[in-house]
């Protein structure tokens, strides 16, 4: 607006955000580099981002009675197979990827035909249920996650896959959503569908699904990420079964020494566990912030 | 609005009426109940305490340390986060270019695990060989201390400063030092949660009608300042209101970076709730405790979420 010759007033909002930045950044950083380098390089604060990439000879590998040249491999590669060898990482992703889709898929089954029901149906009591819904969406999970502990266990449930899985199988924010999603959806479709002689079942899944796919996908995108991310919960139901551990759990137990040792290993760990949400953040951003802030409709 | 009146109804609310029975009310009622208890997991019988965990929580000072941790870290962590996200949607709302690029940088936090990011914290603030305290001593003697110590200002004594201590005996031991603990955690807090302030700031600044802003300067509001206080703070009331709210719910369930770094410590400085139900309920095997802890919870997240409503439903009115 001001005729300057140079954009005082732009250049120093740039100079905000781009500190700003910086400092968001900052940890993302440290772990992709700590992952890259040695332990040496991590404890002196030195080699750049990448480190060296000089070979180190793992010790261990030589004390199990392997030649030397043997052992030699550079930071980066050490620190990303120790990451899976150390612990069973692979299993925890597999764990992580096991819970996450069957607590989405539960919820879909559980959610769809009751936000169908409480949106396309008439029935007696139905103001009472939808009544319930927004009543139950005042109860944060994690603020009962005790007693339902204790509910699982008193069944002997604590310590499986089930105990992962169960407390979140009731979405009454998806029910919640995909009621307001339906409203939306036109009568003439489903009672056209009710013409050509479709059951009320078979309605919910060969016509509302399709119809919801995008409002779903957001949905999808919420519940994955929150539950990919959870350390809390898992962390009540899994008390000593290694084999059970998300990876949230598996990154706690993996703990380097305060002294620097493991650091690497470690931080490989943590970047394998943090990058698959990262990456398709990146590539569906518009996607993925939307349903984040799906929240902001409860 | 449908006509049809079916019995299929029935069937299709059913799995979902009895799943928020078993696993949303009933742990309410549960944890009510117990909480008047000494119930232990394993032990064959209980006794009713009246109100004895109550009072506990009331009196003893490990409890009044808690609330005052986990109000603490509310009071810090909602304000700040609020303030940096409304600050950074307007300047990246204002800024002509590479806009998108903050904006997704700043949202990758949310993305990340946190633990995994606490952990990573950790490491980078570990007080000899972390990232940040080996920046800081290396700017130490040069330049960069000179500047920081802020000697240079005639009020100021460069020798007391912050900066010159830590040169001589050491930066902080941010998670060791009562001192630092509960503004790291918080810090850690706001790196994480800013970004989706931010994002839902964003989308409530694209639904202020640009004819307000000309209005507003036809009635003589021309500066920034102005424009901001008398169109763009009002027209984002709602979400404000929501910000505020879901800020707060998620500040008070704050427990990734409090387990994985201070366990509560140092003397219950970051003993936040979450943490406490988990350490009585889960670690110590103190259910009627825990119970009551949860109790305590759930009540300020329920007053929070009516008050957020009834504050919703007001500006509905004259929006």
């Amino acid at each position: 607006m001001i005729g300057q010759s140079f954009p005082f007033r732009e250049a120093f909002k740039h100079a905000v955000l781009i500190i700003g930045a910086l400092i968001v950044i900052l940890p993302f950083y440290v772990m992709t580099s700590y992952s890259l380098k040695s332990q040496s390089e991590i404890t002196t604060n030195t080699g750049g981002f990448f480190g060296a990439q000089e070979k180190g000879v793992d010790e261990y590998c030589v004390k199990l009675g392997n030649p030397r040249s043997a052992c030699e491999e550079t930071p980066a590669i050490f620190n990303y197979t120790q990451a899976f060898k150390k612990a069973p990482l692979l299993r925890y992703l597999l764990n992580g990827v096991i819970v996450t889709a069957s607590i989405f898929l539960i919820q879909v089954v559980i959610a769809l035909p009751c936000a169908y029901a409480l949106s396309k149906l008439r029935f007696w009591g139905r103001d009472a249920v939808f009544g319930l819904v927004m009543f139950c969406l005042l109860i944060p999970v994690h603020a009962i996650a005790l007693p339902i502990y204790i509910m699982l266990s008193k069944l002997g449930l604590t310590n499986t896959y089930a105990s992962l899985i169960i407390p979140w199988t009731i979405s009454v924010f998806g029910i919640f959503l995909m009621r307001q999603f339906f409203m939306t959806v036109p009568d003439d479709l489903i009672d056209a569908a009710r013409m050509d002689g479709m059951s009320e079942f078979s309605i919910i899944w060969k016509v509302m699904l399709p119809t919801a796919i995008p409002a779903l996908l957001a949905f999808a995108i919420f519940s994955v990420v929150a539950h990919w991310n959870d350390y809390f919960w898992p962390r009540f139901a899994i008390t000593g079964m290694r084999d059970l551990y998300t990876p949230p759990l598996g990154l706690r137990e993996f703990r380097g020494g305060s002294d620097g040792s493991d650091w690497g290993p470690m931080m490989a760990t943590a970047t394998i566990i943090v990058t698959p949400l990262i990456v398709a953040f990146l590539l569906a951003q518009k996607r993925f912030i939307e349903g984040i802030t799906l929240t902001g409709m409860k | 609005m449908s006509t049809h009146y079916s019995k299929a109804g029935y069937w299709f609310i059913a799995p979902a009426i009895i799943l928020m029975v078993l696993i949303l009310i009933a742990p309410v009622l549960i944890a009510a109940g117990l909480s008047f208890t000494d119930f232990s997991l394993g032990s064959k019988s209980f006794s009713w305490v009246g109100f004895e965990n109550y009072a506990k929580l009331a009196s003893r000072s490990t409890y009044t340390k808690m609330l005052w941790a986990s109000a603490t870290y509310v009071l810090i962590v909602v304000p700040v986060s609020i303030g940096l996200g409304l600050g950074a949607a307007l300047l990246i709302n204002s800024v002509k270019r590479f806009g998108d690029v903050y904006k997704t940088i700043y949202f990758l936090p949310v993305m990340a695990a946190l633990l995994a990011m606490a952990i990573v914290w950790e490491f980078s603030l570990h007080p000899t060989i972390g990232i940040v305290n080996k920046t800081l001593a290396s700017g130490c003697g040069t330049w960069v201390e000179a500047l920081f110590s802020w000697g240079w200002l005639p009020w100021v004594d460069g020798a007391q400063s912050w900066y010159t201590t830590g040169c001589t005996d050491g930066f902080p031991l941010w998670f060791g030092d009562k001192k630092y603990t509960m503004w790291t955690i918080c810090f850690i807090g706001i790196w994480q949660g800013f970004g989706f302030n931010m994002v839902l700031y964003l989308a409530g600044l694209t639904s202020v009608p640009r004819e307000l802003y000309h209005a507003a300067e036809m009635d003589g509001a021309v500066s920034g300042w102005d424009q901001f206080r008398l169109v763009t703070w009002p027209m984002l009331g709602p979400t404000t209101v929501f910000v505020v709210t879901i800020s707060t719910i998620r500040s008070f369930q704050v427990f990734d970076t409090v387990e994985a770094i201070t366990q509560g410590g140092p003397s219950k400085s970051t003993y936040v709730m979450m943490y406490a139900i988990f350490e009585k309920g889960v670690k110590q095997n103190l259910i009627g405790m825990g119970s009551a802890i949860t109790v305590a919870f759930m009540a300020f997240v329920l007053i929070l979420t009516l008050v957020q409503r009834h504050l919703i439903e007001r500006k509905v009115h004259y929006a």
